[in-house]
């Protein structure tokens, strides 16, 4: 599923990743992690397209993500979700056209994008919450929100950047448990965090890195 | 596939949510095209003024006082029947000086004193509209005879400095247009991007759910076609207005009779201003969402 080649990722003189060769199969669940600074971070947003490595190759479903144009960029994002700390929601739409825009973006009816966003709504467990503005929910709800618009294209892929770095314990754990759920349904996750609490609960493979170098795989 | 009804209710929708910016982005358009607008009436009215002086194309061919009138009037009509010529008129002397003593006052005294060949006898040749360019009048000039015509007049200097005026006139416009366009372009286009960047974290959500560059940049084109188009109307409102208060009080003041009234801007002159103003809605939305586009992840 995942592949990476001798990566590395520059920023003028700074070294963000050195030499990281990984292999993540399809259908498992890791973490990415590391102190700040690591390249946890910088590794996601290689995988998500937002940045180029520097030297190697970076293989998503086969797919040499390191030599895909802009153009190309929109139909791999359409098969990966993305969540972040900062949950980016559009404030000023509600749920349902937050959760939406996935869809929407490939043109799909607004009837079926209504029903598939009451599913996903479900499973994140907001069901009848659709027409709420993201501004009046918890922080926790939130998050929930973004990772409903992150699964209603049935990814492949979920890459989740600190996804519970701004939420409390029990919103924290919420959150892990749906992404659990999602990786029991075949999705490949991956989830950059710092939290060694959340990682001893929930215990998958971690990928460790330090000073932008894979330590531990 | 997008429809185009899901495309334009964006687009109305962000036309609505940023209703001042968009205001402001017209208004700048309405500025750079009433500039632009004034120009082309001063020139359409300009062309319509030589138009009309070209299609009235007169020669005024004056005898030697030598030529008898015998041979004076075989020339008349051995002009009139050439194919350039619409009309000819034969002015003798005494018609010539009826005709100056009739407009000027107290001028009889002094012509009198001249004598009776003081004003020379002319053919007064009216050609057709087709020899109104310049190099066919002043080829008919050349084909009279210098032993029968004493001097040619047809205002051909005048006309030719006129001309060059004109050309002078357009390439000012020209160069003068293509500043107030890049302008109007550069304010417009920051004008835009201060939406863009209003709506910067909507758009990167869009990007990273893989929204294409055309989902993100078409609702903006139309945004700008809109913009352009109302700044198009707002400029041809002003430019009647200037037309009705300014150019018409003007040509009272100054008796203007010259080439009739002072037209406003022909129906095609205005389409030409609209297709201006939304080509410059469009060009700037796109370079704004463009270099957003490129700086976003």
């Amino acid at each position: 599923m995942i592949r990476l080649y001798h990566v590395h990722k520059r920023y003028g003189d700074i070294s963000a990743l050195r030499d990281v060769n990984l292999r993540v199969a399809k259908g498992d669940f890791a973490y990415v992690t590391g102190p700040s600074g690591a390249g946890k971070s910088t590794m996601l947003k290689l995988l998500y397209g937002a940045e180029k490595p520097t030297e190697g190759k970076l293989l998503l479903g086969g797919v040499d993500v390191s030599k895909l144009s802009r153009r190309r960029l929109p139909a791999l994002r359409r098969n990966m979700g993305i969540v972040f700390q900062d949950f980016k929601l559009i404030n000023s739409r509600t749920v349902t056209d937050n959760i939406g825009l996935a869809l929407e973006v490939i043109g799909t009816p607004r009837a079926l994008i209504d029903r598939r966003v009451s599913a996903v709504l479900g499973i994140v467990g907001l069901r009848g919450r659709g027409q709420e503005y993201p501004a009046t929910m918890s922080g926790g709800e939130q998050q929930r929100v973004a990772v409903a618009r992150a699964i209603i294209n049935d990814p492949s892929i979920l890459l989740a950047d600190e996804p519970t770095g701004n939420l409390d314990g029990g919103m924290a754990i919420e959150v892990m448990e749906i992404l659990q759920s999602i990786n029991l349904r075949g999705t490949t996750v991956l989830v950059a965090t710092h939290d060694a609490g959340l990682m001893d609960r929930f215990p998958f493979r971690r990928l460790r890195f330090e000073c932008g170098k894979l330590v531990k795989s | 596939m997008h429809s185009l009804k899901h495309i334009l209710r964006r687009a109305f929708r962000s036309l609505w949510e940023h209703v001042y910016l968009n205001a402001m982005a017209a208004m700048v358009i309405a500025a750079a095209l009433l500039l632009i607008g004034v120009y082309l009436t001063v020139q359409f009215n300009l062309n319509a003024i030589v138009d009309t002086w070209e299609r009235d194309v007169h020669v005024s061919a004056y005898f030697h006082s030598d030529v008898p009138e015998a041979r004076r009037f075989s020339l008349r009509d051995e002009i009139a029947n050439r194919p350039e010529v619409a009309s000819v008129h034969y002015v003798s002397e005494s018609d010539a000086r009826a005709w100056l003593v009739q407009r000027v006052n107290d001028l009889d005294p002094v012509l009198t004193e001249l004598g009776d060949d003081a004003l020379p006898a002319s053919l007064e040749i009216s050609l057709t509209s087709a020899q109104a360019r310049p190099d066919a009048i002043a080829a008919f000039a050349a084909s009279l005879d210098p032993s029968d015509f004493e001097d040619i007049d047809y205002g051909q200097e005048w006309i030719e400095r006129f001309n060059a005026f004109l050309s002078l006139l357009q390439l000012l416009g020209a160069v003068l247009g293509s500043l107030v366009g890049l302008a109007a372009l550069f304010l417009v286009a920051n004008t835009i991007y201060l939406i863009v960047y209003s709506r910067k974290d909507e758009l990167e959500v869009q990007k990273l759910v893989g929204a294409t560059g055309t989902y993100i940049v078409a609702p903006f084109l139309i945004e700008g076609a809109a913009q352009g188009l109302l700044g198009a109307v707002l400029a041809l409102v002003g430019l009647w207005g200037v037309h009705r208060v300014l150019v018409l009080r003007l040509q009272d003041a100054l008796q203007l009779g010259v080439a009739g009234k002072l037209a406003f801007l022909p129906p095609p002159y205005q389409l030409l201003l609209a297709g201006l103003g939304i080509l410059l809605g469009i060009t700037a939305a796109f370079l704004s969402v463009r270099r957003f586009l490129m700086t976003a992840p």
